[in-house]
């Protein structure tokens, strides 16, 4: 069965199939994860876990996003 | 809190860069020196929930600007109280500004969420199972689709316990932010999360083979 927006519905149902670190880990490293990708390096093989924490808890996904983003722009300045 | 175990990553003992390391002077001295740099830290503080804010606003529109306002200084009151007492917890892994930055919007998101629930009885039966009916080519997948949703709600009802069952339906079928939740069941976003977690793991070990048809 090909359906796409099914398995979307799923992956928030059930989550990241792979291991993944927890909210107060993301958190404590989050500075650090997000200054590693605007530096173009590879974040996820430096915190394993981070990037499958992050597809599976919005809140935290959208504090990422933020920190990109304000820290992204502050540079840029 | 770790969901998951991994092998420990080698520690990087950065070295700070001259301006962390000035925030810190600064912020561990005493008298004007220090008055003047938690003033400044105020200042990050405040920028980082202002932008959180206006970010957040197009979802808001129920809030006035003053109230805006409001949130974000409370935002940066809160987080500058937090900065200030893990000042220890930095370990120069990032840029101090970095650090700091975080904690304003992190103060500033968890509010603007509470305020958007603030009122609202969370539901923790599902609302509606909307999410899984997506349009079919036939009666084939139709029927499919239907065994599948019938096998996810009997995997709910059967396989986890009563906790687990309320934290998987409000956070991944609801759409209830964790710290909203977590305020109202008096606990926090870390264990609830690891709730979750394994609420997820039942679920699926559950479902078993028929995850594996889904492509």
């Amino acid at each position: 069965m090909e359906h796409p927006e099914l398995k979307q519905a799923l992956g928030r149902l059930l989550g990241p199939e792979g291991p993944e670190i927890g909210c107060d880990e993301c958190f404590e490293d989050l500075d650090r994860y997000v200054e590693l990708e605007l530096a173009g390096r590879n974040a996820e093989a430096q915190l394993p876990g981070f990037k499958a924490h992050l597809s599976g808890c919005p809140a935290c996904r959208e504090d990422y996003e933020s920190l990109k983003a304000f820290v992204g722009g502050e540079q840029a300045l | 809190m770790s969901v998951a175990s991994f092998a420990a990553p080698v520690e990087l003992h950065a070295a700070l860069d001259d301006e962390s390391r000035a925030w810190l002077a600064d912020l561990r001295s005493r008298g004007a020196a220090h008055d003047d740099a938690v003033g400044r830290l105020h200042e990050l503080l405040l920028r980082a929930a202002r932008f959180e804010v206006a970010r957040r606003r197009p979802t808001l529109p129920h809030l006035r600007g003053n109230e805006l306002d409001d949130i974000a200084l409370e935002a940066a009151d809160d987080a500058l109280m937090s900065v200030l007492a893990r000042l220890d917890d930095f370990r120069g892994l990032s840029r101090f500004t970095t650090w700091v930055y975080k904690f304003g919007l992190y103060e500033a998101a968890a509010k603007l969420r509470r305020r958007a629930w603030q009122g609202r009885e969370i539901p923790l039966e599902p609302e509606s199972w909307g999410m899984f009916e997506t349009a079919t080519r036939g009666p084939h997948e139709k029927l499919e689709q239907s065994e599948l949703l019938d096998a996810v709600k009997d995997g709910i009802e059967t396989a986890l316990t009563p906790h687990q069952r309320e934290v998987l339906v409000a956070l991944a079928v609801n759409g209830v932010p964790i710290d909203v939740l977590a305020e109202r069941l008096d606990t926090t976003r870390g264990a609830l999360y690891k709730t979750l977690h394994d609420a997820r793991r039942k679920l699926r070990d559950e479902l078993g083979p028929r995850l594996e048809v889904i492509d």
